[in-house]
């Protein structure tokens, strides 16, 4: 009566949904609960699955909310940066009168495949090294493309709050890559 | 009032604007600080770029690592313990 089969979305859909959530969660375990917590909503949830939409749609769908989830627990559980959290790291990449400390360099225009991979595996790597609140948040603006106003709803904290912790992130990212030699990629 | 933004404050405003439309007196002084101020400009730049590599990556298969062996097995049994249930 069923087709659909667990076992089957595990396997045609498993690397997918613990990439996206890979992505956005920061952490190996993390994603994979988020994988596992997706896998069991859908199978309570399949009979009430239509089946108009792709599997992996629908799965995608669910794995949102799980992600959120997760984050929202995290939030919860991890202190909520205070304001002086990071401003000192903040402080360093600019001079005391508010000009930067560095030159920014510009980035080169990576084109080819080797490049590019290149860059993803560096973003990545830079995301990973922000501190896990930091970098949900900027997983769930920059990655998922949510809105920050419903970023800051979800996870229940201040606007203000969340738009410190964007703007950090945004510094520190757009540092380490700069740290990594991004800016000498594709700038032959 | 200081009559213009430093980079600091700029790099505040040219985040913002990358999650909302700035009002019209914060957009004004970013504008002024981008015309003359090159790594300003630059930082600007790059926020966009990130974002749009951050966004095309999603949407393609990628070769970042899959499901590990032991979790991929984790998962199964779970699912199986519910069926079973």
């Amino acid at each position: 009566m069923n087709t659909l089969d667990a076992n089957t979305w595990l396997t045609e859909h498993g690397d997918y949904l613990f990439r996206m959530a890979r992505r956005q969660l920061h952490s190996d375990e993390l994603a994979e609960d988020a994988v596992q917590e997706t896998l069991l909503a859908a199978l309570a949830a399949q009979a009430r699955y239509a089946g108009d939409a792709a599997p992996r749609t629908w799965l995608t769908g669910i794995l949102k909310h799980k992600i959120i989830d997760l984050i929202r627990r995290q939030v919860r559980e991890v202190e909520i940066p205070r304001d002086a959290d990071g401003e000192e790291a903040v402080d360093s990449l600019f001079k005391q009168d508010g000009h930067w400390a560095e030159p920014i360099r510009p980035w080169g225009n990576p084109d080819t495949e080797a490049e590019l991979s290149q860059l993803r595996r560096m973003l990545d790597e830079c995301a990973d090294r922000l501190k896990p609140t930091m970098a949900q948040v900027f997983s769930l603006r920059e990655v998922a493309g949510m809105e920050t106003a419903e970023i800051c709803k979800e996870l229940g904290i201040t606007p203000t709050n969340c738009w410190v912790l964007l703007h950090r992130a945004r510094l520190f990212m757009r540092h380490c890559l700069e740290l990594n030699g991004f800016s000498k990629v594709g700038a032959a | 009032m200081k009559w213009m933004t430093t980079c600091k404050e700029t790099t505040e405003l040219a985040s913002r604007a990358m999650d909302e439309r700035l009002p019209l007196p914060e957009r004004m002084a970013m504008r002024l600080h981008l015309a003359v101020c090159k790594n300003c400009t630059r930082f600007a730049q790059q926020l966009k770029e990130m974002r749009r590599q951050f966004r095309t990556e999603t949407a393609d298969k990628d070769e970042a690592p899959g499901l590990a062996h032991e979790a991929r097995q984790r998962i199964a049994n779970e699912l199986q313990k519910k069926l079973d249930s």
